[in-house]
């Protein structure tokens, strides 16, 4: 989208704004990685020969790509940390163990290490874990620990809790933060009270923070992520200032009016907006894109209206549908709040032999191995076959594509309440902004009338948040009365009873 | 020794095809139509390998029968005067659609085996990167060049060939989602191409005005979707009767073992000229340029044919030849010769029986059509037939160009010939 080198002007006042700690509130497609890499390179002059910068990425594969993007802008790698909280967390602590309790040769505990003890005790201990700084442990939480030491293992937890030990030795702590004077902090959104203390610790009295994200797009709150934490950053720094991108380079300007239409119906809690005039996005593609809402009468029907779309759009697969060919598999992303959605769609997908791929999981920090934390394991991607992807909203993060389907925008899917599940209303507002705001040119947005989801059969009428978008934006369009190709279409064969 | 062999078709498990495209029926209307060596197709379906695995057994090096007990029901159906022996080769065509050079990219490769161990090779490799189970000819989000790699790490013996490199939507140089030359397809691993197949819409003149295609040997094939569809083009070989004889006559340069390859009249094939089918809209090239690429009926951008796509690309005169130039015999289905003679459409049932009866008593489609004599067809199914048959062999027919994914029309005769050919018949 960025020529490598433009920058516009607020973007080119973050990248020079050297008053002091600075947080950037960038929206979708703001160029906000790039504002954050060329803010990098332009701290590099400054830097003492015995110093680093230190940028903390999401996810191990964004440290990747910021990798790869400061060594095009010619930043040597010596010169920055780049990988997730852990990853940084636990270099410290193979270096600084004797301040922690621990054993030298420490390890990180894999699932399945600690025997006796279920998924929702794990899942409650760690929510304990990354939201409060100090813990009053109960039984549970002690034999945990205990069973964890035992073994001579910590877990992703651990390993930012007990950096946090490291960084109480002010001998130590001083000693890092010298090195690291200059710290970057991407999706700012989207981190907890435990990072948020380490954040402070390491810039302590002397250093600069600069944090960069999107409250609108924090959709891990149910991970313990804290998105008040953003709006705190300028308490939290004293001094820092805060700056805007807000141009929009991603999003045909009718998708982003529409996107912008939901997110600013979220609630009046304690999250109420805070709406400065410099924040309104502008538009920086100018063909209008399209935003197609579509109502199949079940789940199946919806499945083959998204796969009947894409085959129309890829320009026909076979001879006989031929037609002008717009689009192939990588430019199309299907997105949905279950996992448990996938599998009518993915029947449908098959059906037409259009090819796909899963991305399940959302992206978790927790589930790298040691050597992964360190950032030293590139996930082994298929760079070469191109398919369209399936994705869970969650996973959709950071990413973007031509065109975009949301399936399932139903009420109790979107904000999600069903079988005991039940997400925070804004949160759940966020996740389908950050949905909306994957697409660049087409975005469709699809229900059914009823769906088996569970073994059960819900029905369920629209997703509120489709109503927040004004009708003048909205295409409806009918489902064509497409019978399920046939897989053995009637072709005369012109079989001769000859003899 | 000499054979016809058709390498490109299909399955029952690809979308669109006849039920009864099974081998059973390959292997019956190969003999009818004078075909000895026949592609499998679809070779990397599980289903459909695993069925040619079952009713296959290994024949000459590389080519594979029908086992006795499923050939044996269908030799009733054979009459004498065509029976012959059939052979298998192993072949798969895929659907690479992907982005490159800032388009979208829909291009047809084909692939033989010399081994079902070398087919298994590329059917799990392809496995692992999309789905191989949904079509017989699978839709891969697979770069061209890099499915020619996998062709050649699994086996060096594996022949890669483009398919119908003309057709607009989905081949390699096609005018709406092709390349401009193979170099940009296939790149650095062109060489490693040895032959590309013309499709129905162009014949091998054409072809011989690119130079850049003069390292490939230009090969024919019906890529039937139902059996009697078989032979609609084919190769005739002169050389070994073994993959190995086929491999040699499309790699060696100096290996005459292709002599020529049987071809539809181009203008009959579906994409030969410019239009919209859906407007009936059917435009001769320079009506096209007239028409500035506009279609006079919608007047959006029509289909630009093969006609109009090799003219773009050429660089060499009409009519002067390449270095490795081959001869070709250009045929109108016999069906569609008799349902001329007769006035009524090739598909009816008084063509069908004339059809039955002349392979009865004369022999094999392609012997009627090649080589019989005329006095032989006359003998067999009267004057008009064996008028029309000759007029085919000189070239004399008249031809509505296909468009758009429409056939082209066949006429050899005008309403009053055939009347007059009838009134001389009737004096005797």
């Amino acid at each position: 989208m960025h020529k490598p080198d433009h920058l516009n002007a607020a973007q080119q006042r973050a990248v020079d704004y050297t008053g002091g700690h600075a947080l950037i509130v960038a929206g979708p497609g703001t160029g906000k990685t790039h504002t954050l890499i060329h803010r990098i390179a332009r701290t590099i002059p400054c830097l003492k020969s015995d110093e680093n910068i230190l940028a903390i990425t999401f996810t191990n594969k964004a440290a990747v790509q910021m990798k790869d993007r400061l060594m095009a802008l010619g930043v040597s790698q010596r010169q920055v940390f780049t990988g997730t909280f852990h990853a940084f967390c636990l270099t410290l602590l193979r270096e600084h163990w004797q301040k922690t309790a621990l054993p030298k040769d420490f390890k990180i505990a894999s699932p399945g290490d600690i025997q006796g003890f279920n998924k929702d005790v794990l899942e409650r201990i760690s929510l304990m874990k990354s939201t409060q700084l100090v813990i009053d442990p109960d039984e549970g939480y002690k034999a945990y620990q205990r069973a964890l030491r035992q073994n001579n293992l910590i877990d992703f937890d651990d390993i930012m809790r007990e950096t946090l030990i490291v960084l109480e030795d002010e001998h130590t702590a001083a000693a890092i933060r010298r090195q690291y004077r200059h710290i970057f902090v991407d999706e700012y959104q989207d981190i907890n009270i435990i990072q948020n203390a380490l954040l402070k610790a390491l810039v302590g009295d002397a250093g600069t923070a600069t944090a960069i994200g999107d409250p609108d797009q924090s959709i891990y709150g149910f991970r313990g992520c804290e998105v008040k934490l953003f709006h705190r950053f300028t308490d939290d720094f004293p001094g820092a200032v805060k700056l805007h991108l807000n141009e929009n380079y991603r999003s045909s300007p009718n998708l982003l009016t529409a996107s912008r239409q939901v997110i600013e119906n979220l609630g009046t809690s304690t999250e109420k907006r805070r709406m400065s005039p410099n924040f309104q996005p502008v538009a920086r593609i100018y063909s209008e894109g399209k935003l197609v809402i579509h109502c199949a009468s079940a789940d199946r029907a919806e499945a083959d209206y998204v796969a009947g779309q894409i085959e129309k759009m890829v320009g026909g697969m076979d001879m006989l549908s031929a037609a002008g060919a717009q689009r192939s598999f990588g430019d199309i992303a299907i997105l949905y709040r279950l996992n448990a959605q996938r599998r009518v769609l993915a029947q449908a997908l098959d059906h037409l032999g259009v090819p796909y791929q899963v991305s399940a999981k959302a992206p978790k920090p927790e589930e790298y191995s040691d050597e992964a934390a360190l950032g030293q394991y590139e996930e082994a991607l298929d760079y070469t076959v191109e398919k369209v992807s399936l994705l869970t909203l969650h996973a959709a993060k950071g990413l973007e594509f031509p065109v975009v389907f949301i399936i399932g925008c139903e009420d109790h899917l979107l904000p999600l309440d069903i079988e005991g599940m039940k997400g925070d209303l804004e949160e759940e507002r966020r996740l389908f902004y950050v949905g909306m705001t994957r697409a660049r040119e087409c975005l469709y947005l699809t229900r059914a009338g009823r769906r088996q989801l569970y073994g059960k059969t819900l029905s369920y009428g629209p997703s509120p948040f489709l109503s927040d978008i004004e009708e003048e934006l909205k295409a409806h369009e009918a489902a064509h009365l497409r019978k399920r190709a046939q897989k053995k279409s009637p072709v005369d064969d012109g079989q001769m009873q000859l003899f | 020794m000499k054979f016809t062999a058709d390498l490109h078709v299909h399955s029952h498990y690809s979308r669109a095809t006849a039920r009864n495209l099974d081998l059973e029926h390959l292997y019956l209307w190969a003999q009818l139509k004078g075909i000895a060596v026949v592609g499998t197709g679809d070779c990397v379906h599980p289903q459909w390998l695993k069925e040619i695995e079952e009713k296959l057994e290994p024949a000459e090096e590389g080519l594979f029968k029908l086992k006795d007990k499923f050939a044996k029901p269908m030799d009733a159906h054979v009459p004498a005067a065509c029976r012959g022996p059939v052979r298998f080769m192993l072949t798969v065509e895929i659907s690479n659609i992907y982005k490159r050079l800032d388009k979208v990219r829909k291009v047809h490769n084909l692939i033989w085996f010399p081994s079902f161990e070398a087919a298994r090779k590329v059917q799990a490799k392809l496995d692992a990167i999309g789905n191989i189970k949904s079509d017989g000819r699978p839709i891969l989000g697979l770069d061209s060049r890099d499915l020619l790699e996998i062709a050649l790490e699994a086996d060096p013996m594996n022949l890669f060939v483009p398919a119908h490199i003309w057709t607009p939507w989905f081949s390699a140089l096609g005018s709406m989602g092709g390349f401009d030359r193979m170099e940009d397809c296939f790149a650095d691993l062109t060489p490693h191409i040895y032959a590309v197949e013309t499709g129905l819409s162009s014949d091998p003149l054409m072809n011989w005005r690119l130079k850049q295609l003069d390292p490939f040997i230009l090969v024919s094939n019906s890529d039937a979707h139902s059996p009697a569809k078989l032979g609609r083009e084919a190769n005739l070989f002169d050389t070994e009767f073994s993959y190995r004889g086929i491999y040699n006559a499309l790699k060696n340069s100096e290996d005459k073992g292709l002599l020529a390859t049987l071809e539809f009249f181009p203008e009959e094939g579906k994409y030969h000229y410019d239009g919209h089918r859906n407007c009936q809209a059917r435009l001769h090239p320079q009506e096209t340029i007239k028409n500035k690429g506009l279609c006079p009926v919608c007047g959006k951008p029509v289909t630009v044919g093969v006609m109009a796509r090799v003219e773009e690309l050429a660089d060499r005169q009409e009519g002067k030849k390449p270095p490795r130039w081959r001869p070709y015999k250009s045929l109108v289905p016999l069906p569609e010769v008799i349902g001329e003679a007769k006035g009524v459409g090739p598909s009816s049932r008084a063509v069908e029986q004339v059809f039955g009866n002349m392979l009865s008593s004369i022999g094999n489609e392609f012997y009627i059509l090649c080589d019989a004599s005329i006095e032989r067809v006359k003998e067999s199914a009267g004057d008009v037939i064996a008028e029309g048959i000759a007029r085919m062999r000189q070239g004399k027919v008249e031809i509505a160009a296909g468009y758009d994914g429409e056939y082209g029309t066949i006429k050899i005769f005008s309403d009053k010939e055939r009347k007059a050919i009838d009134k001389q018949l009737a004096l005797f």
